[in-house]
């Protein structure tokens, strides 16, 4: 287990350079030119240069690149070109509001969509079991953007019983976690009925039954247990798509977090806090699948002794 | 049981994150006015930014020596008297005195040097200097109380300039210490609490204000780029006043009587700006077929619900010299297929225009109505900053991408004609260092210009700019479309709200009850 625990540690740097060079190139990529943008249509070609200069966008792509990986070694992302504040604080800010929306929805998803994969199996091909699928079919297809409009509409301006935007207490907590909760959700109701269809096919459940264990007992240590490897798998790979969300989401609700961060940073080309933030999410997206591969190793021993 | 043990866990890293974030939440404050529009603020240095949305936010905390009265009659702020010499170069400022920036520094005359200083100094670089940097020659001290303005020519607008952007006085060792983006200090009524970026900015009564003032005890500025959020943030209350109304909600607030739809001549006119160098566009009969074949009326209905004007001259009505007469290009669809044949394209032809996608559906309709003449548009939508490098491309750069057209608008406010055709339609204003997008360039416009802008009888200088509107419409360098309205809404519990034409809503007088 310790060699297995070394190996994916190590190959954590070398995915983390990778990423920022990805970052870092693609974000150049990027049309618009933001000395322009910050400078105003107004600004004389003079002061666009000279904003130019000041941003440092006038050195050459290695140069910069060369600045930014020895400044983020020190764990300095830079000025946010927009506020002028450090862009990790600007991100200390805003992670924790995303933190507990993602923990939240997470908590919602397996609460909720788990069992309900479990029962449509367990009743498969009756109307449990459609029923769950019907909605989880449903989940997986509304856009996020639409369900959060909606909600709100719902919840906030006709009925009054939940606040509309921002983060001002734990009721405002309710409607973007929900909504940023549908996708995966549905996914792991989808993953755990199949995943648990499976299993209930094996002979050790056909044992089990002969021996009379109760169904109880055969759902939830025999054929759960077995079952949960690819919803582990599912939960931790699931993490991107749900950052993802989190962008959309955020934006809808004026939710504080890094997503609106990222949107607004990119309207207005603050290229340090895109490429904070872009890090910030990949390294989360990385560690989620690295502690989702240690899961799955602590769960069947088969893979952590290959 | 293992499984759900294992699944169970993140649930108390919720409470936790809860019980974090429960403190971190800010407390509810009574008599907050709170103002929500559709983009964040750029910066708290009203002189690094150019943005009306940004200028509304700062309006409440900063001053100038002149400020606009709700009759948009020009009085004095900071100065309390002013002067020229007859040549109009010369202007002698007497400064109020006891006045004192938030963070207490004085307000005199090394403060309003100092002011001008950082933006004729070039190495600066701020985003708002480049007009100021045209015209102003030097700013000096005569003593503690009377500044001397010299101009390098005359100015018209020059008093005007003064009530806003890169001539509201910030606090000299707020600039010294470069904290002004992220913290504003200026004279106003109101001073800075909190800047929460992505958030709120938040501003309270500032006790040791020189002048009167009565508005609310906090003001509270949010955001969001949705406008169906924006909607619903003030039918829910979480919006006392939101700025700009999307006219497709402004006809439910107007018939709402729990709010109100506030709706006046707005100052921006929107327009297509022609590629006058790339063919067949350089043929002015063809830009002259693409005016006659605009219906305007109709662009008006069915984009803004009739919550605009159809545009008749590129000033605004606002705009002092602008000629409501002219009526150029009436729908005339058999006129504009004659000029395209006289022209050689009887048949028609292709060309792009480029859009920013909230403006989709305006090169959608333009499509449609220019089919009927045989011209095929080809409506490129781009993101923002993908457009503004398209549209602020240089004649070669337009010409490898093609861009026929480009949708845009433009908005000098109540500061004169000069701000609005100077930079739009000078020949020297090609951009990418200006905005004359289409690379219009017509030596009798160019004089009439030079002339009215150093003319300084009102009279005599808005015949010129009669004469300006005319050259214009006659080589038609752009299809002109419409005024959009200035559109802001608040409850039906908010009076003294006020907007100066443009979307500078002003609220730092509210009464909330």
């Amino acid at each position: 287990m310790k060699a297995y625990l070394a190996k994916k540690l190590l190959a954590f740097p070398v995915i983390l350079i990778g990423v920022s060079l990805l970052i870092f190139v693609s974000i150049r990529a990027l049309p618009g030119d933001p000395a322009r943008m910050m400078a105003g249509p107004e600004a004389t070609q003079e002061a666009v240069d000279h904003m130019r200069t000041r941003l440092g966008l006038d050195l050459p792509l290695v140069t910069q690149y060369a600045h930014f990986a020895r400044d983020v070694l020190h764990g300095n992302l830079g000025l946010s070109l927009q506020s002028q504040q450090p862009v990790t604080q600007e991100i200390g800010e805003r992670l924790p509001y995303t933190l507990a929306l993602a923990v939240l929805a997470y908590f919602l998803a397996i609460v909720i969509g788990v069992p309900a994969g479990m029962m449509g199996a367990i009743y498969r091909n009756r109307w449990p079991d459609y029923g769950v699928m019907l909605l989880a079919i449903a989940g997986a297809s509304v856009a996020n953007f639409w369900l959060g409009l909606m909600a709100m509409n719902t919840f906030s301006v006709e009925l009054g019983w939940l606040p509309l935007l921002g983060a001002s207490s734990w009721k405002s907590y309710i409607l973007p976690s929900v909504t940023l909760a549908v996708l995966p959700m549905a996914v792991m109701a989808r993953m755990t009925r199949s995943s648990m269809l499976d299993v209930l096919s094996e002979d050790y459940i056909r044992t089990a039954r002969a021996k009379g264990l109760s169904a109880m007992s055969i759902y939830c240590s025999h054929a759960f247990r077995n079952a949960l490897i690819p919803i582990v798998t599912i939960v931790a790979l699931n993490f991107g798509s749900l950052v993802g969300g989190a962008v959309v989401t955020e934006s809808v609700f004026n939710w504080p977090g890094i997503g609106r961060l990222l949107v607004d940073s990119v309207r207005y080309r603050d290229y340090p806090v895109i490429q904070g933030v872009a890090l910030v999410a990949v390294c989360g997206v990385v560690l989620m699948n690295l502690l989702g591969e240690l899961l799955i190793a602590l769960l069947n021993p088969k893979i952590r002794f290959e | 049981m293992k499984g759900f043990r294992t699944i169970g866990c993140p649930g108390r890293l919720t409470l936790l994150g809860c019980a974090l974030l429960g403190a971190l939440a800010s407390p509810a404050y009574s008599a907050t006015l709170t103002v929500m529009q559709n983009e964040a603020p750029r910066s708290m240095d009203p002189g690094n930014q150019t943005a009306t949305f940004t200028a509304t936010v700062l309006d409440p905390m900063y001053e100038g020596l002149l400020k606009m009265s709700p009759a948009l009659k020009l009085e004095p702020a900071l100065a309390t008297s002013w002067s020229s010499d007859a040549s109009g170069l010369v202007w002698t400022f007497t400064l109020r005195s006891g006045v004192t920036f938030h963070d207490g520094t004085p307000f005199n005359a090394d403060a309003v040097v100092s002011n001008f200083a950082r933006h004729l100094d070039v190495k600066r670089g701020l985003a708002a200097s480049g007009r100021l940097r045209t015209f102003i020659d030097s700013v000096t001290k005569v003593d503690d109380r009377t500044v001397v303005f010299k101009l390098k020519k005359p100015y018209p607008a020059f008093l005007n300039l003064l009530t806003t952007g890169a001539c509201l006085m910030v606090s000299p060792t707020a600039d010294k210490a470069g904290t002004l983006d992220s913290k504003a200090v200026g004279t106003g009524p109101y001073k800075m609490v909190q800047y929460k970026t992505g958030e709120y900015v938040l501003e309270e009564k500032n006790p040791g204000y020189w002048g009167k003032s009565d508005g609310p005890e906090d003001i509270k500025w949010t955001w969001s780029s949705e406008s169906s959020v924006m909607n619903m943030a003030l039918q829910a209350g979480e919006a006392d006043v939101i700025n700009p109304v999307p006219p497709q909600f402004a006809r439910m607030l107007k018939n709402n009587p729990k709010f109100v739809l506030h709706e006046s001549p707005g100052a921006s006119v929107f327009w297509v700006a022609l590629n006058t160098q790339l063919k067949p566009l350089d043929d002015v009969r063809v830009r002259q077929a693409l005016n006659f074949a605009t219906d305007r009326d109709g662009l008006v209905r069915a984009i803004m619900s009739g919550f605009a004007t159809p545009a008749n001259s590129p000033l605004a009505p606002i705009t002092p010299g602008y000629d409501k007469s002219l009526n150029p290009y009436p729908l005339n669809i058999e006129k504009a297929k004659a000029l395209l044949k006289e022209a050689g394209y009887a048949n028609g032809f292709s060309m792009s225009i480029a859009v920013q996608g909230a403006d989709a559906r305006i090169g959608q309709v333009l499509q449609s109505m220019w089919a009927k003449i045989g011209v095929k548009l080809d409506v490129r939508q781009m993101e923002s900053g993908v457009w503004t490098k398209a549209a602020f491309a240089d004649p070669a750069g337009k010409k490898a991408d093609g861009t026929g057209a480009i949708l845009a608008s433009w908005s000098s406010g109540v500061s004169g004609a000069d701000l609005q055709l100077r930079p739009l339609y000078y020949s020297g204003s090609f951009a990418p260092t200006g905005a004359n997008l289409g690379f219009f360039s017509d030596a009798k416009l160019d004089k009439l210009l030079d002339t009215a802008a150093s003319t300084l009888d009102e009279n005599a200088r808005n015949q010129l700019y009669v004469q300006a509107q005319q050259e214009i419409n006659l080589q038609a360098p752009q299809v002109l479309l419409y005024y959009q309205n200035d559109l802001y809404a608040t409850g039906a519990n908010i009076s003294n709200v006020w907007m100066i034409p443009g979307g500078n809503v002003i609220v730092k007088d509210a009464h909330k009850q």
